[in-house]
């Protein structure tokens, strides 16, 4: 914590530049957010081909054959239609999982900030003991003993997403309930479910948003992971993780297989990465300027 | 201080005790009648009771989790279904892969990013700290087991240095295992080390910005020896607990990488006995995983204590 006498304000130049750079960020993370949901509504609209029927003499085609975008792999389906339909998974998995463990970790976080000693202490060890599992070896486990899927990634997803959610929107809450009109809301004799919900959630909203895009990004990272292990999703559904799986088959022959699925991924999170920063130092300029 | 250490103690053997109950549920609950399926569907129903009883799968759950609990404690972690291997061995053997690969893809991840971390937070303004910035948020993006992929394209396949994939033991090809390993260490560490920047460099700004930096300034140092003499060694405490935390993330990392370079370490044989429902097997592996990532949050967070009083005394 720097006082305000010992923080001397950047040099006009300086604010300038991060302002446009805060921008930028911004900016590019929008376009690549929309662009995603885009593709990934339009697929349910209009494919180019359909992902998952084989077209022997059409195999291994190189980007830019006719009818092809970006060609074909070793069934001769279509790579830019089954990019299309993994955006769609992407999509599902990644805003789900961020979701579900939003609405949890809210209603944890809330409780915990505002019900007294023992529900925090109570809420926060549990959270704490639920991040030093590592999320990945007990969602295989977990995908693997109840099957494979994207509800199931959703599931495995959000219990390792909610602890975070929990912590982060806890501490947020808890600098809310110290401030004045909290304070005066409570002398007023305001039910505490009223303060929360009229009080405290409205400002830890860019906190929950923040926090939101950021794991929507984690969630399309390690649905990823888990489709290419092969616990994920499986065909008819379509998967840049598992797209990658049965690249890597082929890695040998045709190294292009293994390059747009995993392009795809990188963009799309980088985009929403760059969102969820960008909309940080918008609606929480105190955080940002720590981290920036 | 031993009320702090008598506290994390308490709150890491709860954390154990909480997270055997949630494997035992997780693996336990959802398996259905284990024996079946261990066996197959040509198997006698006198076949499954018979393995059903040899393990004692058929008394109550509750009975079943303490025994499991008891053998743990007393260092026996149970045996295969199939091959009546015991857990300790398989995994014991699993080890000399995975031990390396963790530890080296740690110790990679960092020495890229501390002084890519640090650079970028003094030199914010230099073209080379902006492409560091810029990196480690394009870093954070890859999936680790692309990044793999792509190297194994590159020089696996393309030029040929080294080996795609599969293993060599360590006593029959010392240099061959080294060869294995060094494209998935390279994968993990580049992935981990451009997460890790990020937390270096937002630790080291905030040292920077403290007012004791600004003194040590003051006295003439200048920026580079302030930090070295002063900054880093408070710097190191955030980026300890952040390596703490991140454990968890490498062995998950380690779980996709032994995949994608067909290595034969302790995820892909957790992978292989999820398959074939040797449920045994994978509860007691999984536990030991978690167990250890357990311990060295407790470490770390013992260490934190020592080094810096305000936390021991805080509460």
């Amino acid at each position: 914590m720097t006082s305000l006498a010992t923080a001397p304000a950047p040099a006009p130049a300086r604010a300038t530049r991060r302002r446009r750079r805060r921008n930028l960020t911004l900016t590019i993370g929008i376009v690549i957010t929309a662009a995603f949901i885009t593709i990934a509504l339009a697929s349910f609209l209009y494919l180019p081909h359909n992902p998952n029927i084989p077209r022997i003499p059409d195999r291994l085609l190189p980007a830019g054959s006719p009818g092809y975008l970006l060609g074909t792999d070793a069934l001769g389906r279509d790579i830019f239609s089954q990019l299309m339909v993994g955006a769609r998974t992407s999509l599902l998995v990644g805003a789900g999982a961020a979701l579900i463990s939003l609405l949890v970790g809210t209603v944890a976080g809330l409780s915990a900030a505002a019900f007294g000693r023992l529900t925090d202490e109570t809420i926060s060890r549990g959270a704490d003991i639920m991040l030093s599992i590592p999320g990945m070896v007990t969602a295989l486990v977990l995908a693997a003993t109840i099957g494979s899927g994207a509800l199931t990634t959703i599931l495995a997803l959000s219990a390792f997403f909610t602890p975070s959610f929990t912590r982060v929107i806890r501490s947020a809450a808890l600098s809310v309930t110290q401030e004045d009109f909290v304070i005066a809301a409570r002398l007023y004799g305001r039910p505490t479910w009223f303060i929360l919900l009229r009080h405290v959630l409205p400002n830890v909203a860019g906190v929950m948003i923040v926090q939101f895009t950021l794991y929507f990004a984690a969630g399309i990272l390690t649905e990823a992971g888990l489709s290419y292990l092969g616990v994920g999703v499986t065909r008819p559904s379509i998967s840049w993780g598992m797209m990658l799986n049965e690249a890597q088959q082929q890695v040998g022959i045709s190294s292009p297989l293994a390059m747009w699925p995993g392009l795809a991924i990188v963009i799309v999170v980088l985009g929403l990465n760059l969102l969820g920063d960008g909309l940080r130092d918008v609606l929480d300029p105190k955080l940002a300027r720590r981290s920036s | 201080m031993p009320i702090y250490i008598a506290r994390k103690l308490a709150f890491f053997i709860l954390a154990v005790i909480a997270a055997s109950i949630a494997i035992f549920l997780l693996i336990r609950g959802a398996g259905g009648n284990v024996a079946a399926v261990v066996l197959g569907k040509d198997a006698t129903a006198e076949a499954i009771n018979a393995l059903a009883q040899q393990y004692g799968l058929d008394r109550p759950m509750v009975v079943q989790y303490f025994d499991w609990i008891g053998k743990l404690l007393q260092g026996d972690l149970g045996r295969s279904f199939r091959t009546n291997e015991s857990v300790a061995d398989l995994v014991v053997s699993r080890l000399s892969i995975s031990i390396p690969l963790c530890v080296s893809g740690l110790v990679l991840g960092l020495l890229i990013a501390i002084p890519a971390g640090t650079y970028s937070a003094l030199y914010s303004d230099r073209p080379l700290g902006a492409l560091v910035a810029l990196l480690s948020q394009v870093g954070i993006a890859v999936p680790v087991f692309w990044a793999g992929i792509l190297l194994s394209l590159l020089f696996g396949v393309r030029l040929g240095w080294l080996p795609t994939g599969g293993w060599t033991n360590w006593d029959a090809n010392f240099w061959g295992a080294v060869r294995s390993l060094v494209l998935p260490v390279i994968s993990l560490g580049l992935i981990l080390g451009a997460s890790l920047t990020r937390y270096v460099r937002s630790a080291v700004l905030d040292v920077m910005n403290q007012d004791y930096v600004r003194t040590a300034r003051a006295t003439g140092m200048t920026q580079m020896q302030a930090l070295l003499q002063v900054g880093l060694r408070n710097a190191a405490l955030p980026i300890a607990t952040v390596v703490g935390l991140q454990i968890a993330e490498l062995i998950g990392g380690t779980v996709i990488i032994e995949t994608v370079f067909s290595l034969p370490g302790l995820s892909r044989m957790i992978l292989a006995n999820v398959a074939a429902r040797e449920v045994i097997v994978v509860q007691s592996t999984v536990m030991l995983i978690i167990i250890f990532v357990m311990l060295i949050n407790l470490i770390v967070d013992l260490l934190y204590g020592v080094l810096d009083p305000r936390v021991r005394l805080a509460r």
